[in-house]
């Protein structure tokens, strides 16, 4: 049995990633079992995805914990995210990145593999230029690097894609072709015990929601133009998240960190002198670095 | 339409298109919101020709599959944790006014604190409700139990709703492959509603309305009737599907490996493929271990329960969810089911995955091993981690 777990962030498709390598494998005459794992399910925060391939039905319904290969959609999420955890001993690591594969910053030593999917994607018009949908170039590198499904599986599978069934194909050839593999530059860093964090009595957080750095989920943000502004509070009022605060004259500030850029603000506002404008580049892009 | 690599919210949909539902009404929440997105699909194109109803709640959703379902038309609806929680009240109803609805169930965690992993107290919290209560294994088994849900639910001798659960994630979003049957084949198996005794538009009857102590204490007692023919029928319906699909799925306490064995975990849902594989690697090191998954929490297996119990020394009860009793839900009923049995093995009450914590290999190698070495009188929790330091809230 060959098991896989890919991470990625919610709207850069590591979900469909995986159902779309376990019918792939089915293409080959595998049993596959493909399933997420959702903590947030918000365009932006990180997604886990597992996959498992095999010869016959599949006598686990676990997590993945200790994966042969591990899938990394965006190399942001390798400094978040412990996302070599439990790698098998000579297992691989495959990653979005225009970096040669020694550029990669490993907390184990590992085979890692490197494929520019976010210049396929980009390259293929798969996504928005701010999000590039990159899964079946990181597919198509996967089938090239590992061989648990042919080329052929991955571009069959593609017919269970919802846009751009051709392009996706496409994409999926290029990243079998452009692939790279190697060692990644290893960083050791320590690892501690699991255990529960202290928790107070009843599930209080400790902080209010307005701290938590949420904006990487928007694509788009708000932009008011106080000049029009009736100090009406609408938009504060109306903000599901507390992502707007007053300033001592009664005019709304947006709090930038936090904002998730769903707009409701400009909708309500009744002079509708919020304008949602694209957050292009914001954190550096997508997958980009 | 043959194998195809599907997810356990699409076995339930392609069960309800191929029972040819006539009424679906649902309100979406995860993790259960692709069963009904596609059955709406299947609507749209045709493919069912079913009245779709959106509503604003779960609770007019059950409430207007159950008015469906009295004037004798096929209803399917689905939800999950706090959905099927506010449908609690006509819950009730549907049981007691005998409609045989059937609906899908997402088994997720009860909030607070809000959380979407698997966890049975949803579904715990609704067993006395009236309601037949399948848990399934694989997407497989959830497309199979629903159409045999459907035959169970609307036979004469039963005419009560059967919920069919499967795990949040591990079968709901879990993509295998599953063999779809055929619509022939289904046909042969499930034929239309025998829609006798509901409601007819323009006779004047009425359903569920008021009654005195001894109407009522005698309705209780047909809906406990009914719960108790549905083993007998169960069996026969299993056996016309198996039959026709080749496929049975075990009855309601399905058996693994426990012929010989002095130890038997009791599991339900997901958690009973991961033990199954415990099983397989503990016999090749020599243990007389065995497995029973619960695959019908209402009526209870009682009678089956006993019958297992004669040849076993210590058995454990799996639960995946906490409720508020001495032990779990299910080794409460376990313990209750042997009480009177004539050889009474030990029964040790583990709790484990709550809130969509794994049930690794691992943590049911230390269960079968907690077994071995004599079990525990008081439930023991077993995948809880010691706290880094006390907290002051
Ligand atoms: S875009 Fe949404 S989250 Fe951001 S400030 Fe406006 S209402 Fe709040
Ligand atoms: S809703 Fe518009 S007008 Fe009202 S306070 Fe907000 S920005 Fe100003």
């Amino acid at each position: 049995m060959l098991e896989v777990r890919f991470h990625g962030r919610g709207g850069q498709g590591a979900v469909l990633a995986s159902e779309l390598l376990a019918h792939a494998a089915f293409l080959d005459g595998k049993w596959p079992q493909s399933f997420p794992f959702f903590g947030v399910e918000r365009r932006g925060a990180p997604v886990t995805a597992y996959v498992r391939i095999d010869d016959r039905p599949i006598a686990l319904r676990t997590s993945i914990t200790v994966p042969d290969v591990v899938v990394v959609l965006e190399t942001g999420l390798l400094r978040t995210v412990p996302v070599t955890d439990g790698l098998r001993e000579g297992g691989l690591l495959l990653v979005n990145s225009a970096l040669p594969p020694e550029l990669i910053e490993v907390p184990i030593p590992v085979r890692t593999a490197t494929v520019d999917a976010t210049g396929i994607a980009r390259a293929r018009g798969l996504g928005s230029p701010t999000m590039p949908i990159v899964n079946t170039a990181m597919l198509g590198a996967l089938a090239r690097a590992t061989g648990v499904v042919s080329l052929d599986a991955v571009r069959g599978s593609i017919v269970h894609v919802p846009a751009k069934p051709r392009e996706n194909r496409e994409a999926a050839a290029d990243g079998f072709a452009a692939v790279r593999s190697g060692e990644g530059r290893h960083l050791p860093v320590a690892r501690r015990a699991e255990r529960a964090p202290p928790l107070p009595e009843g599930p209080i957080a400790a902080v209010p929601s307005s701290t938590l750095v949420t904006s990487s989920w928007r694509t788009l943000r708000p932009v008011i133009r106080l000049e029009k502004c009736t100090r009406c509070n609408f938009c504060w009022k109306y903000c599901p998240d507390d992502a707007i605060e007053l300033d001592p004259s009664g005019f709304p500030v947006i709090r930038e960190a936090h904002c998730k850029g769903c707009g409701i603000c400009a909708a309500e506002c009744p002079p509708k002198t919020i304008e949602m404008v694209l957050d292009a580049g914001a954190r550096g892009g997508w997958g980009v670095r | 339409m043959g194998r195809q690599v599907i997810s356990g919210n699409a076995a339930q949909a392609h069960a309800a298109r191929l029972a040819r539902v006539q009424v679906v009404s649902a309100y979406p929440i995860t993790p259960q919101t692709t069963i009904v997105e596609t059955i709406a699909d299947f609507v749209a194109s045709g493919e069912l020709p079913a009245q779709y109803v959106k509503v604003e709640s779960e609770h007019s959703a059950l409430q207007c599959v159950l008015s469906a379902s009295a004037l004798g038309a096929r209803t399917y609806t689905a939800t999950s944790s706090q959905g099927l929680l506010l449908m609690h009240e006509v819950l009730h109803w549907a049981a007691g006014m005998r409609a045989p609805i059937v609906m899908g169930v997402v088994n997720r965690a009860v909030a607070p604190p809000w959380s979407l992993g698997s966890d049975h107290a949803d579904t715990m919290s609704q067993r006395d409700t009236g309601w037949i209560q399948f848990y399934a294994e694989s997407n497989q088994e959830v497309l199979d139990t629903v159409l045999l849900a459907y035959r169970l639910a609307e036979d004469p001798a039963v005419r009560l709703p059967a919920m069919v659960a499967e795990d949040a994630f591990y079968l709901s979003h879990t993509f295998e492959p599953v063999e779809i049957p055929s619509a022939g084949e289904v046909d042969r198996f499930l034929p239309p509603r025998d829609a006798r005794a509901v409601l007819v538009p323009g006779r004047g009857l009425r359903l569920g309305s008021f009654t005195g102590p001894v109407e009522y204490v005698q309705f209780r007692r047909q809906v406990a009737d009914a719960m108790e023919r549905v083993p007998a029928v169960l069996r026969n319906v299993e056996r016309e599907f198996e039959e026709i699909t080749h496929r049975h799925h075990g009855g309601p306490l399905s058996t693994y490996r426990t012929d010989d064995a002095d130890t038997v975990l009791v599991t339900m849902g997901t958690a009973t493929t991961t033990a199954r594989g415990v099983v397989d690697q503990l016999r090749a090191e020599g243990h007389r271990v065995g497995l029973a998954k619960l695959r019908v929490f209402r009526p209870f297996p009682a009678e089956e329960l006993r019958a297992l119990a004669d040849s076993v020394g210590r058995m454990g009860v799996l639960d995946r969810s906490f409720t508020f009793g001495e032990h779990g839900a299910a080794a409460t009923e376990v313990r209750g089911a042997l009480y009177g049995a004539p050889r009474r093995p030990s029964v040790s009450s583990y709790l484990g995955g709550l809130g969509g914590r794994d049930i690794t290999p691992g943590l049911v190698r230390k269960v079968y091993r907690s077994l071995e070495s004599g079990g525990s009188e008081l439930p023991t929790w077993v995948d809880l981690l010691p706290e880094e330091a006390p907290a002051h809230g």
